[in-house]
């Protein structure tokens, strides 16, 4: 008989859901900040209105919810032990939000003594995480391909937060700096680095299970995501030896990664293509809307290389940043939080009422596809006003800050109302409750 | 070692979770006594076993050569 320890490792329900329930609101808030500051938080990606949204969005959403699945799925589908796994989720959910505050009243004050809460707050925060994360990553064997892509995102993510947070060092005290290349290698690797690979590793389990499609070429996961880092690690390299403008060097490697995620689109297109289900769900179109985002980006970012007069406007990274954060990311941890919390909600539900064979409800009851469809539209209206204002910002971004203000509001509704059904169906069987739950 | 006549075979490839889960579970509920359930799944169901655990249940996990997995399952204090 085999033996299987992986499962007796599976987190409390809490410990994701913190994480799923909080990611909304920083999105909400996010679109508040933008209804409140309008066109100005278009005027250029350095403003401080700007650089306040963009990390509400990468590390209030984003990094949250990417930090909650991680917790989830290291101990359950990769046998990685995470120490004290609820003081960690804890622990890094509190400094993460906290964090995030301190760091966004601190852009949009200026005041140096919030960078100065922030760091530490958000160094002990990712540290804890990358740390423990990795410890328990590189432990393990015999690893699957995504197991390889999360120890390479999270090493991503550790060199991302250094620069990151090297960066707000000079907010916070008096140093001289390089900003300006420190936040661009900060931004690759926290976006194509971290955001990009951690996707494309799921990916190869998520997309096969719960979109009912072939899997990923064998070719593809055993290489893609190494060649991705190693491609990043050169593009950095070149990056540093000519700071002042971009070398060839820098265009070739940069050019390389961006053939690496429109081949891994392409390919997730087909397999979604020949899935064995004919209607498509929230979660597919979420899926769509974000590959067809991740290939928006680069045909944009394509054009600015080739006609330095569309790289010198100052919509360009504003665009390249709302089709990859918004666009990509966004909409696909948005699709994918619309499997994981009912999925997740049914599994604790089945594992505890009457001892586990028990009916706990359909996950299709838990959170019906109809509402998670018609969050998707207002989604995409949203994803469309947001890349409309970053040509004209005028009134359409006080117009798009709505639209993602309904939006972020009805994911978080909806994923409350799965919430809600684990603790009604819980507290109908009080005697069957155990440790595990809370 | 029991008889095929004593299996009940189901085949959950193809599904989207967690419906296989749901349907080993069903079949399980209707198992008679002394029956076996044989499972073809297209991965492995590491969710399952912890249930089949907690239940009295025992399994046995094969790796077919064409990349499917076949569980075996039956009732501990009846095989």
């Amino acid at each position: 008989m085999q033996r299987i320890l992986t499962f007796e490792q599976t987190p409390p329900l809490s410990v994701p859901l913190r994480f799923f329930l909080t990611a909304p609101l920083f999105a909400f808030a996010a679109a508040l900040l933008l209804l409140w500051h309008g066109s100005d938080a278009f005027a250029t990606r350095w403003s401080p209105v700007t650089l306040g949204l963009t990390h509400l969005l990468t590390l209030g959403f984003l990094a949250m919810c990417m930090i909650g699945a991680l917790l989830q799925m290291l101990p359950v589908v990769a046998g990685v032990v995470i120490p004290y796994s609820r003081l960690t989720a804890g622990a890094t959910h509190a400094l993460l939000v906290l964090g995030t505050l301190a760091l966004v009243a601190g852009f949009l004050t200026g005041v140096p003594t919030l960078f100065k809460v922030a760091i530490p707050m958000l160094l002990v925060a990712f540290g804890w995480l990358v740390l423990a994360g990795l410890r328990g990553a590189l432990n393990v064997q015999q690893g699957s391909d995504m197991l390889t892509a999360i120890r390479l995102a999270l090493t991503a993510l550790g060199i991302a937060v250094s620069l990151g947070l090297t960066a707000a060092s000079g907010f916070a005290w008096p140093l001289s700096l390089p900003l300006m290349q420190i936040t661009d290698l900060h931004a690759a690797w926290a976006l194509l680095g971290w955001v990009g690979l951690l996707v494309v590793g799921v990916a190869y389990q998520v997309v096969p299970m719960f979109q009912v499609t072939p899997t990923y070429p064998r070719i593809l996961t055993q290489w893609f995501t190494k060649a991705i880092f190693v491609l990043l690690a050169l593009w950095s390299a070149a990056s540093l030896l000519t700071p002042s403008q971009p070398g060839i060097w820098q265009n070739i490697f940069a050019a390389m990664v961006v053939c690496g995620y429109v081949a891994f689109c392409c390919i997730t297109f087909f397999l979604l293509w020949q899935r064995k289900r004919a209607t498509p769900d929230a979660t597919t179109m979420f899926w769509r809307t974000s590959l067809g985002s991740l290939l928006a980006c680069s045909a944009v970012w394509l054009t600015g290389v080739l006609f330095p007069a569309v790289a010198g406007n100052a919509g360009y990274p504003l665009a390249l940043g709302v089709l990859f954060i918004i666009g990509f990311g966004y909409s696909v941890i948005n699709g994918m939080l619309y499997k994981i919390v009912p999925f997740l909600v049914w599994y604790h539900l089945q594992n505890q009422l009457a001892g586990g064979c028990a009916k706990a409800p359909n996950v299709k009851q838990i959170l019906p596809d109809a509402m998670a469809q018609k969050q998707f539209r207002v989604h995409l209206l949203a994803l469309a006003l947001l890349l409309a204002s970053t040509i004209h910002p005028k009134w359409v971004a006080s117009l798009a800050a709505v639209a993602f203000a309904v939006s972020s509001a009805w994911l978080w509704l909806n994923l409350m109302k799965a919430a809600r059904v684990y603790h009604r169906m819980m507290a109908s069987q009080p005697a069957q409750k155990d440790a595990t739950a809370t | 070692m029991t008889t095929p006549d004593n299996e009940i075979q189901i085949d959950v490839c193809g599904l989207e979770p967690p419906e296989p889960l749901e349907r080993v579970l069903d079949a399980l509920s209707r198992l008679a006594a002394g029956q076996r359930l044989r499972v073809v799944i297209g991965r492995e169901p590491i969710p399952l076993y912890r249930i089949l655990e907690n239940n009295g249940y025992a399994y046995q996990t094969h790796s077919r050569e064409d990349f499917l997995y076949e569980i075996l399952i039956w009732e501990k204090d009846k095989s």
